[in-house]
C-alpha cells in the first residue's frame, strides 16, 4: 500500500524524522506524496467499528439537517452563508459517509475530509449550544482529526507539532537542559529588579504547580518572569518543574490521541512527583482543554478529574485579585474602553466565564462586551490550530472577519485575549485589516497596575 | 582585555556604522567577533511561521533559508571581513532581545555592539510596537556585559580615550556604570567625566521653578555624588565632576561636545522592562540617538565582577 517517505500513516518519533519532515519547506514535498497516499479502507472501518460509539452514532442519525447550526459557525456568517459551511452539512459529507460507505473512500475523498476537518472547523463547539439535539460537531470533528492522522492525512504543520510533543514533550524544541537553563536566566533578571524574588523549580509541597505553553519557554520567556513577578507578589508558595512543565497539545490538534495521552501523563507524572496543592496553567486556551478536561480521559483516569485540583490562570488571578493577596493601584486602572476576548476552549467549554468578568471590574474603568458574549461569544478565528496551518491562510483570513466585526461594534481599541492562540489571531486580524486596535495579555497587565510590597522594592527606591 | 565581542544587527544600513565600530574594536583587541542576527519573529501561538524582522514578511523557517540569511549577512559585510576573519556569522529566529541575551551567555561575551534604530509603528502589539528600540532596551538592561550602542558614524580615533563621561541619576544601576567607567578610565589612563543633569522639565506639574530653587537642587547633587561616589575614587585623580541643570539628555550632550567626550558610560536605569511608559523617551534612549560618540549602557554590578581579572 503506497505511503510517501514524509506522508505517511505513521507517527513521527524521532529526532531524525522529525528534521527530515521539517526541512521540507512549507511543506511541498509532503503535499504532493499525500496525493497518491493510499487510504487504508481495512484499518479505517476497523478503527470506526471500535471508537465510533453509542454517543457519536446518534449524533449522526438523528441530525435532522434542520440548519439551526448554520448560523452559530462564524465560518457560514464571514462565507456569505455559504451552505457548504453549514456544520450539519460539513459533518455529513464527511464522517457521514466514512460510516455510510463503511470506510471505502478514496484519496481524495480523505484530502477534502482533512481540508474540511482543519480549515472549516476549529472545534470551537459553539455549534452544540444552538443544536436542538445538543449535536456537537467541534467533538465530532476532533473525532474526524483522529481518523485523518491515523491515515496520514494531516496538515504538515500538525504532522510536525505531533511528533515535537513525541520527541520533546513539549510543542517546540525545548529540551529539560534548556528549560532549567531558561528558568535561571528568567531568575537573575528578575532578582536584579525586585529583590529576593525567585523561580523555585522542583520544589515538593508546594501550593501551586505552575505549567506553561513552550513557546513562552523558547520565545517569550519575559512571560515566565512575569507570571513568577506575579506569584512572588501574591505572596504564593509556588514551583514549576523541570519535566512536565508543558501544557499545550498540538497532538489534540493534529488527532493524534496516543500522542495527547503521552503529554499529559507527562504533567500528571509531575504532579505525582512534586505533591503541589494545586496546578495552575498559564493564559493558554487549549492547553486548559488539553491537561484539564479532556487529559483525564486521555490518561484513563476514571475520575474525569486531573490528580490535583488544576486552575486556569484567570481562576488564579481572580481569586488572588478578590482576597486582596495582589492588589491593584486604583490610579493605574484602565481608562481608555477595553474589550474581552473569551477563549472558547475555557470559556464555553471551561465555563470561566464569570471570574474573566470579575477580573475585568478590578482592572477597567470602561469595559465592555462583546456581542455575542461569554459562552455565546465566537472563536478568535485561528483556534483549533489553524493559526499555524499554511495550506489554509486564506480560510483563516476570512473568518477573521467575524470577529473584527465584533471588536469594532464594541467601539473599543484595546482587547484583553488571555490565550495564546486568540492572541495570535488578533495579531494578525489587525494585520490585514488594520482597524487600530492593540491588545495583551492579562499578566503584563497586572504587572503594570500592581501595588509592589515595601519588600520587594528595590534598595534605591 | 576584550575577548569575545558581539555584533548584533539586523543586517539595515542603521547598523553600518556599529558594523565598523566593532570590526575595528575586534581588530584592536584581537577579539573573536561574533555576528549576529535574529531574523524572524515567532507567534505565541502554534505556527512555523515566523515574521521577517527586516521585512516585515512572513517566511517559513528551514534550513534553506538559515543558509540564505548567512550568506546575505557575509555579503553584507564582505569588505570588513576581508580585513578581519576573525569572526563567526550566526543566525535564529526567536524575539530578538531574548535570543541576542541567550547568545551573550553562551559565547561568554564580554562587550556587546548595537546599532540604534527606530523601527516604529509595526503592526504588532503593544509589546512589539518597537521592535528593534524594545530589542536595545531589553539587551541593554539585562546584559552581563557592557553594550556600546552606536548611532552615527564617527569620525575621531576611536582608541584614544581621553575623555570618559558617567552620567548618573544616583541609582544602584549608575553605581554599576560609574564603577565600570572608573576601571575603564584607570585603563585607559582616561580623564573620568561624572556628571549629573537635574531634570527641571515637568516638575511640579509645569510649575517654572524659581532660580534659588534651581541652585538648591544643584546643590543637593553635588552633596550626593561626593557622599556617594567620593569613597569609591580610590585615590584615581583625573576625575572631574559637574552638575549642570535643564533636560537631562541635551545637558549631557552639551557636556560631552564641550569637553571632548570619547565615551559615555550610563545606566540604562529605566525602573522596570514591563514599564514600556517609562522607557520611551528615557535619558539615555535619547543619548544614543543623538550623541557623536559611542554610549556604554552598564546596569549590572556583576558587569564588574567579569572584568575583575584584566581590569583590576
Amino acid at each position: 500500500m503506497a505511503e510517501g517517505k514524509l506522508c505517511n500513516r505513521k507517527p513521527i518519533n524521532t529526532e531524525e524524522e522529525l528534521k527530515e519532515l521539517m526541512a521540507d519547506r512549507g511543506g511541498r514535498k509532503y503535499y504532493e506524496e499525500m496525493e497518491s497516499l493510499d487510504v487504508d479502507q481495512d484499518a479505517l472501518w476497523s478503527s470506526i467499528r471500535k471508537t465510533f460509539l453509542s454517543r457519536l452514532k446518534t449524533w449522526i442519525e438523528i441530525c435532522a439537517r434542520c440548519g439551526m447550526c448554520a448560523d452559530s459557525c462564524f465560518f457560514y456568517l464571514a462565507n456569505d452563508k455559504d451552505p457548504t459551511q453549514v456544520p450539519s452539512y460539513k459533518i455529513q459529507s464527511t464522517l457521514g459517509e466514512i460510516v455510510r460507505k463503511k470506510g471505502k473512500v478514496d484519496n481524495e475523498f480523505m484530502r477534502m475530509t482533512m481540508d474540511t476537518a482543519w480549515s472549516k472547523c476549529t472545534c470551537c463547539n459553539r455549534c452544540a449550544i444552538y443544536c436542538p439535539f445538543g449535536i456537537d460537531m467541534g467533538v465530532m470533528f476532533s473525532y474526524v482529526r483522529g481518523l485523518c492522522f491515523s491515515q496520514g492525512f494531516v496538515p504538515w504543520e500538525m504532522k510536525i507539532g505531533s511528533g515535537m510533543h513525541r520527541v520533546y514533550r513539549a510543542q517546540m524544541d525545548v529540551t529539560t537542559e534548556d528549560w532549567v537553563d531558561t528558568v535561571e536566566f528568567e531568575e537573575e533578571g528578575i532578582e536584579d529588579e525586585y529583590p529576593g524574588m525567585k523561580i523555585p523549580v522542583d520544589k515538593e509541597n508546594a501550593d501551586i504547580l505552575y505549567t506553561l505553553n513552550a513557546r513562552e519557554a523558547k520565545h517569550y520567556p519575559e512571560d515566565i518572569s512575569e507570571a513568577a513577578i506575579l506569584f512572588n507578589l501574591a505572596g504564593e508558595n509556588w514551583t514549576v518543574p523541570s519535566e512536565g512543565w508543558e501544557e499545550t497539545s498540538l497532538t489534540m490538534f493534529a488527532g493524534d490521541w496516543e500522542g495527547c495521552k503521552m503529554q499529559v501523563e507527562n504533567v500528571y507524572d509531575a504532579m505525582d512527583r512534586l505533591k503541589p496543592k494545586r496546578m495552575v496553567v498559564t493564559e493558554c486556551g487549549h492547553a486548559y482543554r488539553a491537561t484539564i478536561l479532556e487529559g483525564p480521559y486521555w490518561a484513563g483516569l476514571k475520575s474525569g478529574k486531573t490528580p490535583i485540583e488544576s486552575i486556569h490562570y484567570v481562576e488564579w488571578v481572580a481569586e488572588v485579585l478578590r482576597s486582596g493577596k495582589l492588589k491593584i493601584d486604583p490610579s493605574k486602572k484602565i481608562k481608555e474602553p477595553v474589550t474581552l476576548q473569551d477563549s472558547c476552549n475555557y470559556i464555553r467549554n471551561g465555563g470561566l466565564r464569570e471570574v474573566t468578568r470579575e477580573i475585568m471590574s478590578y482592572l477597567a474603568e470602561d469595559f465592555r462586551e462583546m456581542t455575542p458574549c461569554k459562552d455565546h461569544n465566537f472563536c478568535c478565528g485561528g483556534g483549533g490550530g489553524l493559526n499555524g496551518i499554511g495550506r489554509y491562510h486564506k480560510q483563516r483570513n476570512a473568518g477573521l472577519k467575524v470577529k473584527r466585526d465584533q471588536i469594532l461594534a464594541t467601539g473599543a481599541k484595546f482587547v484583553i485575549a488571555p490565550c495564546h492562540n486568540c492572541w495570535d489571531a488578533i495579531r494578525d486580524m489587525e494585520g490585514i485589516y488594520k482597524i487600530g486596535i492593540k491588545w495583551s495579555f492579562l499578566k503584563p497587565l497586572l504587572l503594570d497596575m500592581a501595588i509592589i510590597p515595601d519588600h520587594f522594592k528595590p534598595e534605591e527606591e | 582585555m576584550f575577548k569575545n565581542i558581539l555584533f548584533a544587527t539586523t543586517v539595515s544600513p542603521d547598523c553600518d556604522d556599529a558594523a565598523s565600530y566593532a570590526f575595528d574594536m575586534a581588530m584592536k583587541y584581537n577579539a573573536k567577533l561574533y555576528i549576529y542576527h535574529v531574523f524572524g519573529l515567532p507567534s505565541h501561538g502554534y505556527s512555523r511561521f515566523v515574521i521577517n524582522v527586516k521585512t516585515g514578511e512572513k517566511e517559513t523557517y528551514s534550513k534553506e533559508y538559515d543558509t540564505l540569511v548567512k550568506e546575505e549577512i557575509a555579503d553584507t559585510y564582505s569588505e570588513l571581513i576581508d580585513q578581519y576573519s576573525n569572526c563567526e556569522i550566526d543566525c535564529t529566529i526567536g524575539a530578538p532581545g531574548t535570543e541576542i541575551l541567550r547568545k551573550i551567555k553562551k559565547e561568554k561575551i564580554d562587550a556587546v555592539i548595537m546599532g540604534a534604530h527606530h523601527q516604529v509603528e509595526d503592526a504588532e502589539a503593544i509589546r512589539y510596537r518597537n521592535v528593534t528600540g524594545d530589542t536595545m532596551q531589553r539587551v541593554a538592561k539585562s546584559a552581563p556585559c557592557p553594550v556600546l550602542i552606536i548611532s552615527r558614524p564617527f569620525t575621531k580615533n576611536l582608541w584614544n580615550l581621553r575623555n570618559i563621561l558617567c552620567g548618573t541619576d544616583f541609582s544602584k544601576a549608575s553605581l554599576a556604570a560609574f564603577r565600570f567607567a572608573l576601571k575603564f578610565a584607570k585603563v585607559n589612563k582616561s580623564k573620568l567625566h561624572l556628571f549629573h543633569a537635574v531634570d527641571i522639565t515637568g516638575r511640579q506639574f509645569g510649575k517654572v521653578p524659581t532660580q534659588s530653587e534651581i541652585e538648591e537642587l544643584v546643590n543637593q547633587a553635588r552633596n550626593r555624588m561626593e557622599e556617594i561616589y567620593l569613597p569609591e575614587m580610590d585615590g584615581y585623580m583625573k576625575i572631574e565632576t559637574a552638575v549642570w541643570e535643564g533636560i537631562p539628555y541635551v545637558e549631557i550632550l552639551k557636556y560631552a561636545r564641550e569637553q571632548d567626550i570619547d565615551l559615555i558610560a550610563m545606566a540604562h536605569h529605566t525602573g522596570s522592562i514591563f514599564h514600556k511608559k517609562d522607557i520611551l523617551g528615557s535619558t539615555i534612549e535619547e543619548v544614543v540617538l543623538r550623541s557623536l560618540c559611542p554610549v556604554a549602557s552598564i546596569n549590572r554590578m556583576n558587569v564588574l565582577e567579569n572584568y575583575e581579572g584584566f581590569l583590576a
